[in-house]
């Protein structure tokens, strides 16, 4: 403190090191991993068949990470989307299986559900005043007891419409149908936030509220709309995932928050200063998932998945903080 | 228990002239990246003396008392407590040698009962370890009745008022034994009556050998009550004055300055009273809480129009309610010709207000974002590619803040970099820039040049004129009593939340502003 003026140049050359770590640590991890898995896997890991397997398993993660970075970037914290998902999934289900809809019709409605948990969430944080982690917790929590409600805890799983199922596990041009979802939903978001006067707003708000406000840009708004699109890819994720499964079931997207969460706070130290981006997202989904396939290659016990997960998490939040840290030095 | 400390207080009653030095300052110096705060002050205050300390805002005041608490170490410069010189590092220094401080915002723990307030940090008495509260509330009792505190110590300061407030604090510092009770702008919010009750139990304890440095606006206050009193002039001592000659003709003299600025000589002659007959912006009977009590006013097409008063008499507040940013409690307000009655700045932002706030890093910029970015924040929708098309056009934002960037002269490697990285003086031309891309009726400036150096503080100011040339009405807040004169073609004064005073073209000098800024509303005058 005393020494102010000393210390300045001396600390710019330490945290230069640091810095580029946050910012290109996660990509060059990514391919070191990729090269590590291939010299120790030749046959199975470097594969076409296997690159596109790693896509299709990154695919519903990836839509449901890329809809809670736009949450993120408003700054807020969504925990109810992996809830959201599962209710979404068996919803889907019941309402083709139960009420006779057809995947036409059903699917929008879900999808407006999605919109609709969004909303509530939006307004409970906006208007209500309730801290977004709190708030989203307990929304989340009423959507498992929806879920249970609706589906009594049992599998829908009889009746599911070919169609419907096809939605996921089909491919078009050798490229399965989720990873294309995956690439248009990506690139939509992308246009959201990097290339629309609303998604500037989003950024701003994220950034500075008050300045936001102070600009006349409705903060409130913003971050409501922010929930929402998180909400919609909740449900993309959960209807894609009931339809890869041919069922719904109660808790089968639970685990998406988390992945979802270690691919944004991964991608927010990816190319930018800890700040939250899609493309950073979608490079920290794809780590998690690659990482996931080499364990899954080499045969390693189940435990080591949920070790993988808990680690990743916190490098994921470490090296964001650390690049936060280290911007605007 | 308070004053025990204190040796010989024989002559305690008027004038403490005999004491030798208790607090000592000399040659300090201090400063923040640029901006030279203080630049070698002395004070010199003796034991059991009442001494004011005196000056405008940005004079140094408030760098003084931080650096006494430990709050700031200084850069340069002495301090002595009882002729021994002292490094005070951190606030629990500045308590152990005997100094107290009371800030205006009084920092209680609302949910904590005053005694427990008062005894926070101290040790207490204990049985086993165990505080025992009975035999401290004894212990304290005394000394609370002593500064007049009539309510019970088990109050939770919640519920206390703010002279109320003052008394625990009061109370605390003498539980510390404090020799020295340093009093940020005591009488703010009190009413005459509690001002008279403090007043009073300022005497006492100067009485009891406790000096009171007493830093404080209103002159009355210091004449009424001090034994000395220090003045500063931009980070100078300008004054030091003792009890004999005190009085507000010399107080004013010493806060102001002989001294006329030539910097501004030139900008002055630029001024012209367009005297338009259209108003753009006319204000009635504005109102909110005890900040802006009856606030009205015209503000003509093309008119530059400063707000000048002392900090805390409602301007900030004042504005906030014209930009939608608070709701207002009674008034109306119309634009050209219409009713206004913003809910929030986006409403006043449609309307064609523009506010560039007091706070321009944490209320006017995102600082991790590019200068591009923070400029075209207030012009998103006229950015679009095509307008049915919700897509935005990178390039033509960025070759609006290039255009911007030039207009303004914002010095900066490129439009891509991080608002953060600018100096003081180019962040507030980004802010004043956002405002420049949309059409704009008023555009609101509070404290446009604070923490600017004077290259771009000239500059803002001529971008200030030329918006008013265009046709945009002005209104412009500052503190610094030399910046309103050449820029503004007319000023109100506020004092405590009303328009005091009206000054007009050659009219407007910094005695007069000064003069009408120290305007009391005859209450609150020590007897």
């Amino acid at each position: 403190m005393t020494t102010a003026s000393g210390a300045a140049p001396e600390q710019e050359k330490t945290s230069a090191l640091p810095s580029l770590l946050a910012k290109y640590g996660t990509i060059v991890g990514l391919v070191i991993m990729i090269g590590a898995f291939s010299a120790m896997a030749p046959a199975a890991f470097p594969t076409l068949s296997n690159g596109i397997n790693v896509l299709n398993q990154a695919a519903l993660a990836l839509i449901i990470a890329g809809g809670l970075t736009v949450a993120v970037i408003v700054g807020e914290l969504d925990l109810s989307i992996g809830f959201a998902a599962s209710f979404e999934g068996v919803l889907v289900t019941g309402l083709m299986v139960n009420d006779g809809l057809p995947p036409a019709v059903a699917i929008p409605i879900v999808l407006l559900v999605g919109a609709l948990i969004g909303l509530i969430n939006g307004l409970i944080v906006t208007k209500v005043g309730v801290n977004s982690v709190i708030a989203t917790l307990g929304t989340g929590t009423i959507v498992v007891g929806l879920n249970f409600a609706y589906s009594s805890g049992a599998p829908i799983a009889a009746g599911v419409p070919d169609s419907f199922v096809n939605i996921a596990l089909g491919r078009l041009w050798g490229i399965p149908h989720n990873v294309l979802i995956m690439i248009v939903v990506t690139a939509l978001l992308w246009v959201l936030v990097e290339r629309t006067s609303i998604g500037q707003s989003i950024q701003a708000v994220g950034g500075n509220p008050l300045a936001a406000r102070f600009s006349g840009i409705r903060v409130d708004r913003i971050k409501i709309m922010g929930f929402m699109v998180a909400g919609v890819c909740a449900a993309i994720t959960g209807i894609l995932l009931a339809s890869a499964l041919g069922s719904g079931t109660t808790s089968a997207a639970d685990s998406y928050l988390l992945t979802a969460f270690a691919a944004v706070f991964l991608g927010s130290a990816t190319l930018r200063d800890g700040e939250f981006h899609i493309i950073g997202t979608l490079f920290g989904g794809l780590i998690i998932a690659i990482g996931f396939n080499g364990l899954a290659i080499f045969g390693a016990p189940t435990f080591y998945q949920y070790v993988f997960q808990g680690a990743i998490l916190i490098l994921a939040v470490g090296l964001s903080s650390l690049g936060r840290r280290y911007a605007n030095r | 228990m308070g004053n025990s400390a204190i040796q010989p207080v024989g002559a305690e009653t008027a004038t403490p002239a005999t004491v030798s030095s208790l607090v000592r300052v000399t040659g300090l110096r201090k400063h923040y990246g640029g901006v030279r705060a203080l630049k070698g002050v002395d004070l010199d205050l003796r034991a059991g003396e009442i001494h004011g300390l005196v000056g405008a805002n940005g004079a140094g005041k408030s760098t003084l008392i931080k650096i006494l608490a430990g709050l700031e170490s200084p850069d340069a410069g002495e301090i002595s407590v009882d002729g021994t010189p002292v490094s005070i590092a951190t606030p629990d220094q500045a308590t152990a040698l005997g100094l107290s401080f009371i800030h205006q915002e009084l920092n209680l723990v609302p949910r904590m009962s005053a005694l427990q307030n008062i005894m926070l940090g101290v040790p207490k008495a204990s049985t086993l370890g165990l505080v025992d509260w009975r035999r401290v509330r004894q212990l304290v009792q005394p000394i609370a009745t002593r500064v007049g505190i009539r309510f019970s110590l088990e109050t939770p300061a919640a519920a206390l008022s703010v002279a109320e407030g003052w008394l625990v604090s009061i109370c605390r510092a003498l539980v510390r034994r404090s020799r020295l009770i340093v009093m940020d702008e005591p009488t703010a919010s009190l009413s005459a009556h509690e001002c008279d009750n403090l007043f009073r139990i300022v005497r006492d304890l100067s009485g009891n050998g406790v000096a009171v440095l007493y830093v404080s606006h209103r002159l009355d206050e210091i004449t009424g009550l001090c034994h000395h009193v220090t003045a500063f002039r931009d980070g100078l001592l300008a004054a030091q004055i003792d009890r004999a000659s005190l009085n507000r003709a010399r107080l004013v003299e010493a806060i102001v300055g002989t001294d006329k600025p030539e910097t501004f000589a030139l900008a002055a002659a630029n001024v012209i009273a367009p005297e338009s007959d259209e108003i753009a912006l006319s204000v009635r009977n504005l109102r909110r809480g005890s900040a802006v009590r009856d606030v009205s006013f015209d503000l003509h097409k093309g008119e530059v129009l400063g707000l000048g008063g002392l900090v805390g008499s409602g301007r900030s507040e004042t504005v906030r309610l014209i930009f939608g940013a608070d709701a207002m409690q009674g008034g109306q307000m119309t634009l050209c010709g219409r009713a206004f009655t913003p809910r929030t700045p986006h409403d006043a932002v449609e309307a064609g207000v523009g506010l560039v706030p007091e706070e321009r890093r944490s209320e006017g910029l995102v600082l991790a974002k590019s200068v591009a970015f923070n400029l075209s924040l207030t012009s998103l929708l006229g950015l679009h590619v095509a307008p049915p098309l919700p897509l935005m056009s990178m390039r033509r934002r960025d070759k609006q803040a290039q255009e911007m960037s030039q207009r303004l002269l914002i010095k900066m490697p490129n439009v891509a970099t991080p608002v953060g990285r600018l100096s003081g003086g180019n962040q507030q031309k980004v802010v004043i820039g956002k405002w420049l891309s949309r059409s704009l009726r008023v555009l609101i400036l509070d404290e446009p040049s604070r923490g600017v150096d004077i290259g771009a503080r000239q500059e803002i100011h001529r971008i200030i004129r030329e918006l008013a040339t265009q046709g945009v009405s002005i209104i412009v807040i500052s503190s610094e009593t030399e910046e309103l004169p050449g820029l503004c073609d007319r000023v109100l004064v506020m004092v405590e939340g009303r328009i005091a005073t009206e000054l007009r073209g050659a009219a407007i000098t910094r005695e007069a502003l000064v003069q009408a800024s120290y305007l009391s509303t005859e209450e609150s005058q020590p007897s």
